[in-house]
């Protein structure tokens, strides 16, 4: 191996929680290459996302090819290489949202907050995805806010909850 | 050696167990279409066009993938396989921004010559025209995603020849890339060494050195094959 150039752009704090969370979880799997999914799956919970020092420490402690973890984390779409935001909104847009009011709701987060689907706050407090179906369709329009489910919600409503959870009323 | 019978073609032929149905064809003068298979490392079976009908099976197999057994029956280029071939050729074409008159492997291009050999005239699907990078950062090497394929034979090449594994593929469906590191420019790969094996291994002009004009490439993809060869007689 040539010596590094692009891969570290920024050392990991040997005291931070959250790398040490993901060293706990390495030694527990023995440093298998083959558990790369699983202490990725600690990382994406520890940081919301996988931040590319992150990833450079993932692959230099399991000795996996850089391209091979990268490879991973691009393929399955529960791992994001971006932030996600410190709160989530998520809105499902499965048939029976869809058709009780999904759009309206999503046409008002743009409108209030100025966030389409997929996209991130400026200040990373809020982050807006879609889902096809929550397997909750009986209580549609349904709106998941930070792993809480919303049901039955008018956009208004919903309006009202993102600004408490993050703090704008 | 045991050997077993199996059927290609309504013609038997004896041949040893453990074989693949491509091995079997391409050892009796059987001509079968391939993009992705590359003597030497694994089969993946991604092309889709070594597809052959197997009796008994209810649906259409690789024949890379796919070993011989006692008494199959096989048949290859069925009019409905050659349907399927000339769909999947197509398809190579329209996906990514193949202009043969332009391109480094002109005249010496596989992807090229599997157009000739499915009688490709025009193309029935939309081309998606997507915006792919030229990768020109390594200081001998171009990696163009334009004229790449997806068939993964750098990979594997770079990965089970010459163990670097700078290659990989990122992303699903139609966005996916192949990657050298974490998605950095190939000239800053910490993995790659230069080798140029990846080079040989290209079916099409997505990889190709520098200082090279248009239909001037020359690859030896078989050089690989007799790499492995060499490797497994362990002089």
């Amino acid at each position: 191996m040539k010596s590094g150039t692009a891969v570290h752009t920024k050392e990991l704090s040997k005291t931070d929680p959250r790398v040490k969370l993901i060293a706990a979880k390495m030694k527990k799997e023995n440093y298998k290459p083959d558990a790369l999914i699983e202490i990725l799956h600690t990382a994406q919970n520890a940081y919301g996302y996988l931040p590319k020092e992150v990833l450079a420490y993932i692959t230099k402690a399991l000795h996996l090819p850089p391209s091979r973890v990268y490879s991973t984390v691009t393929f399955y779409h529960f791992f994001s290489l971006k932030s996600k935001g410190e709160h989530t909104c998520l809105v499902c847009t499965g048939t029976a949202c869809y058709v009780k009011g999904a759009q309206a709701i999503l046409n008002e987060i743009e409108k209030k907050l100025g966030l389409k689907a997929g996209q991130v706050s400026a200040d990373d407090k809020l982050g807006v995805q879609v889902a096809r179906c929550i397997g909750a369709c009986g209580l549609a329009p349904a709106v998941v806010l930070d792993d809480e489910v919303q049901a039955k919600v008018s956009p208004d409503e919903i309006i009202k909850k993102i600004n408490i959870k993050i703090g704008t009323v | 050696m045991n050997t077993i019978p199996v059927i290609i073609n309504d013609k038997k032929l004896d041949v040893d167990p453990g074989k693949t149905i491509l091995e079997v064809c391409r050892e009796n003068d059987i001509e079968m279409l391939t993009m992705c298979h590359l003597k030497g490392v694994m089969d993946i079976g991604a092309c889709r066009l070594c597809l052959v009908e197997v009796e008994g099976a209810n649906k259409l197999m690789s024949a890379c993938t796919t070993r011989v057994n006692a008494n199959m029956i096989v048949r290859t280029a069925t009019d409905k396989i050659k349907r399927y071939q000339r769909i999947t050729t197509e398809l190579f074409f329209a996906e990514r921004n193949h202009v043969c008159s332009v391109c480094v492997a002109n005249g010496k291009c596989e992807l090229q010559q599997l157009g000739y050999k499915v009688e490709l005239d025009h193309i029935r699907y939309p081309h998606l025209f997507p915006q792919c990078e030229v990768d020109t950062s390594h200081p001998w090497y171009v990696m163009d995603h334009n004229r790449c394929i997806m068939c993964t034979r750098c990979v594997r090449v770079c990965t089970e020849v010459e163990g670097a594994h700078n290659w990989d593929v990122m992303n699903r469906g139609h966005q996916v890339r192949i990657i050298s590191d974490f998605n950095t420019p190939w000239g800053e790969s910490i993995t790659c060494t230069s080798c140029g094996k990846c080079l040989h291994a290209c079916p099409t002009g997505a990889i190709w050195p520098k200082a090279i004009v248009q239909g001037q490439l020359e690859k030896k993809p078989e050089m690989l094959s007799e790499l492995m060869e060499k490797r497994k007689m362990k002089l």
